[in-house]
């Protein structure tokens, strides 16, 4: 079976005879138009804007006066990559992303398959459930993740100690801290894999499940040999958004630690964040485009690794 | 609103025709662990509904309590009474199904013409749009928040709206699922003299149910969830949406009400589980395929 | 300076010192004494709308006041938006850049700074008087010598603690000095509390439990030059004095998880420093009346606490000052001031207000009373916040990691300088 992640058919075969290409390429920018307008007036305009900034000196004391901007080159970009908070943070991010997605991404697929093949009953139920941490709000998620990670009053150190074991500080001490966080983001985000999966599990053919059956093979083998090279297409999708949206993450630390204990926690975008709170404008800007390439070398290491031959 | 941004299914092969899946036998000790994550996963939705229905000085207790001691309504009273209700459910309501249809339409018709049309400067532009998905969306917000400054849209629907209208993501989606319906399809119909405005309204949106379902959820969840830019560009109560509002009433310069806030995670919730619920079996809906040799 | 001729140097040195002595001296941080202000305002025959921004409680509640208002002033019609406080920084930079601002602001006390120094500020006319409001709570909406805003309302940090801890411990009364409070702490912990007190061990605002005990050991944040003088002695015997509680036990060693309010109710932590919203918190987690009491900050070569609360001013691009400004004299009466107590329990920042009987005889509110008239702020500049966030890593890095005192007092200065003041 062919997949078709990124051929994508090159348009119409043969040209009906009449057309010209200029028609053609009318037609097809009358579909483009509107998005194509809207995207550059409202998404590439300000890229770009922030994109120039990061070559100045722009804070939030110059807003009104533009005047006192000044160029300095690479200047930011230098300091940024120079400083040790960025780096802790580069190295935080570097671990979340790595140890978090497949983790994420086997956890999805492993509820979307048991979904998918081993349960009949209140299937909604299920897909609701698993969802819903999706959509529920950081700030609840975090209130209740705090009550469980707590080190004296959490409930798994609670549990441990009728065990007779002492638990660790689970967020306070800053050798846990960023395991804690990447369980958290795995437990919330493996619900928006499972639809993704559940998506894709659906254009395999059940008939190829039955003739492998006839033929003696395993539920193990037939997902080793059906289920994963058939899901590829998806599965490059899902690291793909999950290491584009992993990279970047924010919402969990900037709620549940502030990026400690002792920068711990510290994430690239939460850095930028900070940056940006405190007015430095051009400099934030030389984070975030910094990010854009980490995110643009995370993405094409996918496509690499996970591109079907 | 999770790390993801909103992404899409993948779908890029055309569903096997139209078999009914076979009736399997379920096996049971899939439930056990399936049963397990569940309960982890809702538990703090559980946990945030009877929080609800306590008071703050209850939820600030230690060891904290499970089942509210004194029940109470009035958070919700709260809520409904202190907060313009109506007035912000509206703004949210309005906003976000016009982001979600914008956003399919739009997104739809760009990714048909990635997918299927040749013209100039087509690879190009996925380029360009692909590309900024993976820039960090906080660098915009200054310059974004002059430019709608300067076209008088702040404080108004349209400027909540029209910087969300032009996805990056749904055409990510859309292209990719509309590449996988096999030309033939429409060549034939391109043969029988119909023009591709027609052939894409009729023939190809009508098989996209899956990814317009998914785009839905996904963009609706957002743009209901959003809080950021809702925050600077309503610059008046009239114009609030549902999250800025509950932040704005349950948070102080020092202290959170936090009763308040589970009542408001509440109610902002409801919504986006209904839209979910109410398409989510289109997940697994397989296409009917018929005439196609 | 480096062109002049010895002479000339000693000559410029002599007129300094002199100037110096001949003024006086005024030891706030920022600039103390004389701080210039705008002329006269007409508010007299103000007439027209104003908008307002207010932010949390505030925001809901200050319509009432603003009706009372419109009644006095018949011709000005004033409409209150609340608006986030999380958002409400980002809100008003993105306002003054897209030049649609209100005309009347809350304005965070941390924020002057900056938003002076962009020039989304009116300076304060002289319509206002200094003299009637708390001096730390003036000198926050100075900025480079000149006042942009006006103090609305005050808060500030005690001691809070439980009276049966202590009185069990043999330690009843409020600590006076830097032993005292070491003492009392102690003896708490012996009589049952898990720890005596909660200090903050870092994080977002720990500077604000910190900065007293630097300013009652005699420290300055900016010296008279304009530069940091974060590091020396006073720091030195501050961040000791301050680690020293998590070096003995007794403060819990690392970031709270759950809020200490309840702590507090079951007796777990004996004390904590903060601020007067914590009376009804600690109430509401189950406190009772009469086992928990407020002090003042213990006194070294000072009893300084830090204060903070929330400043008004008028935007600068806003067209129509003079009813704006009428607004706020209006919020600055005294009578004013204690409706706008009884409306919120904010405490007032006119000195006069404290007269009132509901204030003055309240036992706890008077602590924070007196508190208020030794109590001090950051320096007004432009990049304080990014400096508040250095000194709070640094704090962090003594108390739960395993910097030295005097390795961390060389941190922030460092650190500061390395930031600047934005000017």
């Amino acid at each position: 079976m062919t997949g078709r992640s990124d051929a994508v058919g090159a348009g119409p075969s043969a040209p009906t005879a009449g057309r010209s290409r200029w028609r053609d390429s009318l037609i097809a920018w009358s579909f483009a138009a509107p998005f194509v307008i809207l995207f550059f007036v409202f998404m590439a305009g300000p890229i770009l804007v922030a994109f120039v900034s990061s070559f100045t000196d722009l804070r939030v004391t110059d807003i009104r006066n533009p005047l006192a901007i000044e160029f300095t080159g690479l200047t930011n970009y230098l300091d940024v990559l120079s400083d040790a908070r960025f780096q802790k943070a580069a190295a935080n991010t570097a671990v979340f992303v790595v140890v978090g997605v497949p983790l994420t991404i086997v956890l999805g697929l492993a509820v979307a398959v048991g979904l998918n093949q081993g349960v009949v009953k209140a299937r909604t139920l299920f897909r609701v459930g698993y969802y819903l941490p999706v959509v529920t709000s950081i700030v609840a998620i975090a209130v209740v993740w705090r009550l469980l990670l707590g080190t004296d009053t959490g409930f798994i150190n609670g549990t441990l100690t009728i065990f007779g074991i002492e638990g660790p500080g689970w967020l306070s001490d800053e050798r846990y801290a960023l395991w804690s966080v990447i369980a958290m983001a795995a437990w919330r985000n493996l619900g928006f894999l499972m639809v993704i999966f559940l998506a894709g599990l659906q254009t395999i053919p059940k008939d190829l499940y039955e003739a492998a059956e006839v033929d003696g093979a395993g539920p193990w083998q037939r997902f080793k040999g059906i289920t994963l090279p058939l899901l590829r297409p998806t599965m490059l999708f899902a690291a793909v958004i999950t290491g584009i949206g992993y990279v970047q993450f924010f919402e969990e630390v900037y709620v549940m630690t502030q990026g400690g204990p002792l920068n711990s926690t510290l994430s690239l975008a939460l850095y930028a964040y900070s940056q940006f709170s405190f007015g430095n404008y051009g400099y934030t800007a030389a984070v975030a485009f910094v990010l854009f390439v980490a995110i643009a070398a995370v993405t094409f290491f996918q496509f690499r690794v996970l591109r079907e031959s | 609103m999770s790390t993801l941004s909103p992404g899409r299914t993948m779908p890029t092969e055309v569903p096997a025709p139209g078999r009914k899946p076979r009736r399997q036998p379920s096996t049971w000790w899939i439930y056990i662990p399936l049963i397990i994550g569940l309960l982890l996963l809702v538990g703090p939705f559980i946990w945030m509904l009877l929080g609800s229905f306590k008071t703050t000085g209850e939820l600030r207790q230690v060891p904290p309590t499970w089942w509210p001691e004194n029940p109470t309504l009035a958070n919700y009273e709260d809520l409904f009474s202190r907060l313009n209700f109506l007035g912000y459910f509206f703004n949210s309501t309005v906003v976000a199904v016009a982001v979600t249809v914008g956003n399919v339409v739009f997104c739809s018709m760009l990714g048909y013409a990635l997918a299927k049309l040749s013209f100039p400067g087509k690879r190009v532009l996925f380029g360009v749009v692909l590309g900024t998905l993976m820039v960090p969306a906080v660098v915009t917000f200054m310059p974004l928040f002059v430019l709608v400054a300067n076209l008088g849209l702040v404080n108004t629907h349209a400027g909540l709206i029209l910087p969300f209208l032009a996805g990056a993501f749904g055409v990510f989606l859309m292209r990719q699922f509309i590449g996988g319906i096999p030309d033939e399809l429409l060549d034939a119909a391109r043969v029988d003299g119909a023009g591709e405005h027609y052939i894409f309204w009729r023939i190809v949106m009508p098989l996209c149910g899956p990814a317009i379902a998914t785009l839905t959820i996904l963009t609706f969840l957002a743009s209901w969830n959003s809080f950021l830019w809702p925050l600077v560009v309503a610059t008046s109560d009239r114009m609030y949406t549902l999250p800025v509002a509950i932040a704005l009433f349950a948070t102080g310069q020092q202290e959170t009400n936090v009763a308040l806030l589970m009542a408001g995670s509440v109610v902002v919730i409801l919504p986006v589980l209904i839209v979910f619920i109410a398409l989510q079996r289109h997940f697994t809906q397989g296409i009917a395929m018929t005439g196609i040799k | 300076m480096r062109t002049r001729g010895r002479s000339g140097v000693i000559a410029v040195t002599l007129v300094v010192a002199l100037a110096l002595v001949a003024c006086g001296r005024d030891d706030d941080d920022g600039a103390g004494g004389e701080a210039s202000q705008a002329p006269e305002v007409d508010t007299e025959g103000a007439s027209g709308e104003i908008d307002v921004w207010a932010m949390g409680a505030e925001g809901e509640n200050l319509q009432t006041l603003a009706d009372q208002f419109m009644d006095e002033y018949p011709d000005i019609t004033v409409s209150v938006t609340p608006v986030p406080w999380d958002a409400a920084h980002d809100r008003i930079v993105n306002a003054i850049a897209g030049g649609e601002v209100p005309d009347v602001s809350m304005v965070g006390t941390t924020w002057m700074g900056e938003f002076a120094t962009l020039g989304g500020l009116d300076p304060t006319p002289a319509n206002i008087d200094p003299s009637q409001f708390f001096e730390g709570a003036w000198n926050t909406t100075v900025v480079d010598g000149v006042s942009y805003a006006v103090p609305w309302y005050v808060e500030t940090r005690v001691l809070y603690y439980r009276t049966d801890l202590a009185e069990d411990g043999g330690a009843a009364d409020a600590p006076g000095n830097w032993d005292d409070l070491k003492a009392m702490v102690q003896a708490m912990q012996d009589a049952g509390a898990e720890y005596g007190i909660s200090l903050q061990p870092g994080g977002t605002g720990a500077w604000q439990t910190y900065m007293p005990f630097f300013w009652q050991a005699g420290g300055e944040i900016i010296g008279e030059d304009g530069s940091f003088t974060l590091d020396g002695e006073p720091c030195v015997e501050a961040l000791t004095y301050y680690d020293s509680f998590f070096e003995d036990g007794l403060t819990p060693p690392a970031a709270e998880d759950v809020p200490v309010e309840g702590r507090f109710a079951n007796g777990e932590i004996a004390s904590f420093i903060s601020g007067p919203w914590m009376i009804n918190i600690v109430k509401d987690a189950g406190t009772e009346e009469g086992t928990f009491a407020v002090a003042r900050q213990p006194s070294e070569e000072a009893g300084t606490s830090f204060v903070g609360g929330s400043n008004l001013s008028v935007l600068e691009q806003s067209d129509n000052k003079e009813a704006a400004w009428a607004f706020v004299e209006y919020l600055m009466q005294p009578e004013v001031q204690v409706t706008w107590y009884e409306t919120v329990s904010a405490l007032p920042s006119v000195t006069s207000a404290w007269d009132d009987e509901q204030l003055s005889g309240d036992e706890m509110l008077s602590v924070f009373g007196e508190q208020l008239e030794d109590a001090k702020a950051p320096p007004s500049i432009a990049t304080w916040e990014q400096v508040a966030a250095e000194i709070d890593g640094v704090i962090e890095q003594v108390t739960v990691g395993d910097m030295s005192p005097e390795d961390g007092c060389a941190a922030m200065q460092e650190a500061a300088s390395g930031i600047g003041t934005g000017q």
